[in-house]
């Protein structure tokens, strides 16, 4: 087996995506980690959430209470008796995404313990809590002593700190810090010194861990709370009202860090965002140094965004030159804080990059954002900066880590190929399609080939694209101003796509998890054949944006399905709406199964083995 | 009376910290869609930052307006978090003698070392006067709605009579000459307009946009709206409302702000671009003349400010005054014997127009860089105020490079 980077599943024990396919089946099911970490189902024993009413503690209790309704796992809820009512809050929301029916069987299974901090609830032991998810605040002798009374009452119990930043040396239990927000977002960095099976657990319902390593703050923090102090400085430097700059990052590189403060509700985000910064500085120096004005507002909890009555009259329009000098101040930090994280190898490139865009609003990753500077630009921005800022020079700083930008793990950061020697296998790890996917696409086609592959499978990694969801319509944007752009893409992506109908004997698109629209789909489509799960939901959705689908989704269906099936196309393409792959057999889709039957499927079709489907 | 040349000693204005928006005629920009209060905090913000003066370098705030704004209660602290900068400090007023008055009391801030870098921030809006309902025991009309600018304009309580007839006894007693008049309103017009072709005015005048609720362009505010090129015909033919005074020889309404820093010394040459140059304060003073007569008071203003510093018109680098009317400036060349040619090189209220509190701090700024671009000096700075007053100062400048 060989690989072109390692597999992401890889770094929490879960092997090679090629693996799945030869197997026939996913590496862990969740009815047995539910067995073996709960109990079987005649002795299941309990989750304990603690600090449930709190802003992670209820969105956690709602995702987990979600994913977890089926094994019949109680959640119990822990909170001190004057909480506010967090997990009620949430009842709307869990009402509007599974109806009111299953919303009241979720809330069912959530059973609610007040506790004085000290000494724990009784009735606690009737439950069999086997797995403590720590919520309760980000204060490290309160979340030590919390541990204590737990072990000392549960000796076995497996705990898992939410912390920000504090690193599992210091706490004495492992990681699972979410991201925001806590309900939906899926995310959890993982720190642990073996992959466990509630990690494992946690994929196979479905959500996203990302093993990190034991540092402050992980990987998320440093980005998002170094994004917001590096804001901070350069308000400092300009006089800049926080909501311009938020403006201007958010153009820069996506996120608006003052917004999301504002948004999570500012009281708890500056005091957290104080705590990462204030803990970093103590172990790497002034770079991460809060500024005054973070200092006071963690006590005030005062917005960032004016109030609404005072919506700003003046706008700051900038000058080429101040807008020069602000790219230094946030691409400087931003740069020097990822060269640290690389130096203390914090995690799979591929995780810190996704990291930015799942959970930090990043358009391109940080990675991927420098890989498009080059080296030497980056560099030299760090450098620039640091005449700004001169603070920041004497504290970490690794431009050497840079220099291995040529090798795959920098430049596969979407994309990864495997093969066995005979089967290929390209996996991408992105939910929407952009250049960056492109360029890597085409590389782990050239790998393979130059391999001498000549059948391959092309799937989501299994990991982070849960969906394919399409083109990133951000890359249009230069195409609304040049109609040429817009070619030259359309052009590029084509081409790219049918690399994959006319370069391999056998290709195969997998399509799994909740659906593939648009950009993908096309892709997709210019494989030999497709092969889905029943549910998945297949669709072109660009004529409600409205845009027209433009890697060859408007003949290239056409031409591979039968005139009578056309209508169906044109509704698809017309209507934007989508349907699920089991109703899309035969005309789209070459074959639909359950996930297990599909997996096989495409392991037969790619490999050769008998499967009995025409080429369409 | 003895005479001396050094006041608030401590006190110094640092250059180019300073920057004025335009002053648009009223109603006719953005200007009068906004709270000027807010609008004032962020603009001084933008001032600052172009001037690269951190905010964070003010210890306090002195405010200058004369027409109510919205939330005024809350006074400077509240303009101050407009200038995203959270010091405490004060309001004042003293009708158009604010812009000036308000430099003033902020030398004296620093002077008694009560604050080190004081921002005088100075601001109104004519545009859509907030209207004020009086409730009071005798008041015949007990509910009179006034709008605040030409109810104010228009009547002085203590005499019956407008800023206007004012003009017109000054001119009668002055028996200033209409061809005259009119003669020096078409010379202040070419003052302003070499002085904006020449470019001096780029350092004081600050272009801004203004945003509406949405976050959208609402207009930029990147002229003085309104003035307009006048000819020696078409000042002849205006009607006059009284003596000398008509359309043309008056002032108008506008909208606008003006900010500056007063601090110590040390100070001055940490924030300055150029710390070699050192604007201090020479003496001020202030005088009431006769009822209805506003339009000879600054000139008497300036006669006793002559007279408390020992200095003369002759000593004078710049002079540069607020001058509602023309005949102010007739006037003044009549009482002290000063071609009037010799004043307001870069332009004028008369000009401009007259947005009260902000005027005479523009004043100051126009006359400041003038002073610097003419390698130092003496510069006087007057003008009138309601209740037949008027106010004086001078201030020196000194290129410590020459
Ligand atoms: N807010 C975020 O977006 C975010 C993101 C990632 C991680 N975190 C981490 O999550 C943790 C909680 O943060 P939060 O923002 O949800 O705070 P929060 O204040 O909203 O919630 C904390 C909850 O804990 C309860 N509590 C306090 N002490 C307790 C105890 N001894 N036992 C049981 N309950 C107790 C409080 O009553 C409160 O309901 C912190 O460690 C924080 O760093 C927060």
């Amino acid at each position: 087996m060989k690989t072109l980077r390692q597999p992401t599943l890889d770094t929490f024990g879960l092997g090679n995506v090629l693996d799945i396919f030869k197997n026939g089946k996913l590496p862990v099911n969740a009815d047995s980690l539910v067995d073996t970490i709960f109990g079987d189902s005649s002795n299941r024993g309990a989750i304990v959430i603690s600090g449930a009413n709190g802003i992670v503690g209820a969105g956690k209790t709602m995702q987990l209470g979600s994913r977890l309704q089926k094994y019949n796992i109680p959640i119990i809820a822990l909170d001190f008796p004057g909480a506010p009512d967090g997990i009620g809050m949430q009842y709307q929301g869990l009402k509007g995404s599974f109806g009111q029916k299953q919303a009241d069987e979720i809330m069912a299974n959530v059973i609610r313990f007040n506790y004085d901090g000290k000494k724990l609830p009784s009735q606690l032991k009737d439950f069999n809590p086997r797995f403590l998810l720590e919520a309760i605040p980000e204060i490290l002798d309160i979340k030590k002593n919390h541990y204590k009374v737990f072990r000392e009452t549960f000796p076995g119990i497996a705990i898992r700190s939410v912390t920000s930043g504090f690193p599992s040396s210091e706490l004495g239990v492992g990681i699972a810090h979410p991201a925001f927000p806590h309900q939906i977002n899926k995310m959890w960095e993982t720190v642990e010194d073996t992959p466990s099976d509630i990690t494992k657990l946690l994929w196979a319902v479905g959500l996203i861990p990302v093993p990190v390593s034991d540092h402050w703050s992980f990987v998320l923090d440093v980005l998002f709370c170094g994004l917001m102090s590096a804001g901070l400085r350069y308000r400092q430097a300009s006089n800049m009202p926080y909501w311009k700059i938020d403006k201007l990052i958010r153009k820069l590189l996506g996120p608006n860090p003052f917004r999301a403060h504002d948004a999570i509700g500012a009281k708890g985000a500056n005091f957290l965002t104080w705590s990462c910064l204030y803990h970093l500085s103590e172990t790497y120096g002034n770079l991460f140094k809060p500024t005054f004005d973070l200092e006071y507002r963690k006590e005030s909890g005062q917005n960032w965004y004016p109030l609404n009555h005072f919506r700003p009259v003046v706008n700051w329009t900038l000058s080429d030159d101040e807008l020069d000098e602000m790219n230094k101040w946030i691409l400087g930090p931003m740069i020097q804080m990822t060269s640290l994280m690389l130096h203390e190898n914090r995690g799979h490139l591929s995780h810190i990059n996704a990291i930015c865009e799942i959970c930090a609003q990043f358009r391109s990753g940080i990675l991927a954002t420098i890989r498009q500077l080059g080296t030497e630009k980056s560099i030299k921005l760090v450098e620039e900066y640091h005449k700004l800022d001169p603070q920041s020079a004497s504290s970490c700083w690794y431009p050497e880590v840079f220099e291995k930008i040529n090798d795959p793990e920098w430049q596969q950061l979407y994309v990864n190929a495997e093969h066995d020697g005979s089967v290929g296998l390209i996996t991408i790890n992105r939910e929407s399609y952009n250049k960056d996917v492109d360029i890597e696409l085409n590389c782990a086609i050239n790998w393979l080939k130059s391999e001498n592959i000549e059948r391959v499978i092309l799937s989501g990694d299994f990991h982070f694209s849960t969906q394919l969801v399409g083109a990133d319509t951000s890359d249009f944007y230069p195409a609304l101003e040049d109609a040429d752009k817009g070619y030259d893409i359309s052009l590029n992506w084509s081409t790219t796509a049918r690399r994959l109908h006319d370069e391999f004997k056998v290709s195969v698109g997998f399509l799994n998890g909740k659906r593939c629209l648009g950009g993908m789909l096309e892709l997709m489509m210019h494989c030999h054949y497709l092969i889905a799960t029943n549910d998945c939901q297949v669709g072109m959705p660009e004529v409600t944006l409205p845009v027209i689908p433009g890697m060859e989704g408007c003949h290239w269906s056409f031409r591979k399905a039968k005139k009578e099936d056309w209508s169906k196309i044109s509704d698809l393409l017309f209507t934007g709406q989508a349907v699920k792959a089991s109703g899309a057999v035969g005309w789209l889709i070459d074959f639909a199964g359950t996930e297990e039957d599909a997996i096989k499927m495409a392991w037969k079709t790619a490999s050769g083995d008998n499967h009995g489907l025409t080429k369409r | 009376m003895t005479s001396t040349r050094e006041m608030f000693s401590r006190a110094r204005i640092p250059y180019g910290t300073w920057g004025s928006s335009f002053f648009p005629a009223w109603q006719t920009s953005a200007l009068a869609e906004v709270n000027i209060g807010q609008f004032a905090g962020e603009a001084m913000n933008r001032i600052l930052s172009l001037r690269k003066v951190p905010t964070t370098s003010l210890d306090y705030l002195i405010l200058g307006s004369t027409i109510p704004w919205h939330w005024k209660f809350w006074t400077a602290p509240m303009i101050a978090s407009c200038v995203d900068h959270r010091i405490p400090g004060f309001h004042l007023e003293q009708a158009c003698a604010t812009g000036l008055q308000a430099v003033i009391v902020a030398a004296s801030e620093v002077h008694s070392n009560a604050n080190d870098v004081v921002g005088v921030l100075t601001f109104d809006r004519t545009s859509d006067s907030p209207v004020g309902v009086f409730p009071e025991r005798r008041a015949h009309e007990r509910t009179m709605a006034l709008a605040d600018v030409w109810d104010n304009l228009g009547f002085d309580p203590a005499t019956g009579n407008a800023m206007l007839s004012c003009a017109g006894f000054a001119a009668r007693k002055h028996k200033t000459d209409r061809r005259e008049v009119d003669e020096l309103t078409m010379y202040r017009y070419e003052q302003y307009f070499n002085a904006k072709d020449s470019g001096l005015l780029d350092n004081v005048l600050v272009p801004l946009e203004v945003l509406n609720v949405q976050g959208k362009p609402l207009g930029m505010i990147d002229s003085d709206k309104g003035v307009r090129k006048l000819t020696y015909d078409m000042l002849q033919v205006m009607p006059e409302l009284d003596d000398c005074v008509t359309g043309g020889t008056q002032t108008h309404a506008s909208d606008g702000m003006a900010t500056l820093l007063v601090t110590t010394k040390e100070k001055a040459q940490e924030l300055s671009s150029r710390p070699e140059i050192d604007i201090s304060f020479v003496g001020k003073t202030e005088m009431r003349t006769y009822p209805s007569l506003m339009q000879e008071s600054p000139a008497m203003a300036v006669q006793k400010l002559l007279k408390k510093t020992g200095l003369t018109m002759d000593d004078m680098t710049v002079v540069k005054n607020h001058n509602p009317f023309a005949v102010n400036d007739v006037i003044f060349s009549k009482l002290l014997n000063y071609d009037w040619h010799k004043i307001n090189n870069t332009g004028c209220p008369l000009v401009w127009g007259h947005p009260q509190g902000p005027t005479l701090t523009r004043v100051i700024i126009e006359a400041l860089e003038e002073a610097v671009a003419l390698g130092g000096g003496y510069v006087l700075i007057f003008g009138c105020a309601a209740g037949d007053v008027g106010i004086a100062a001078i201030l020196k400048v000194t290129d410590g490079a020459k």
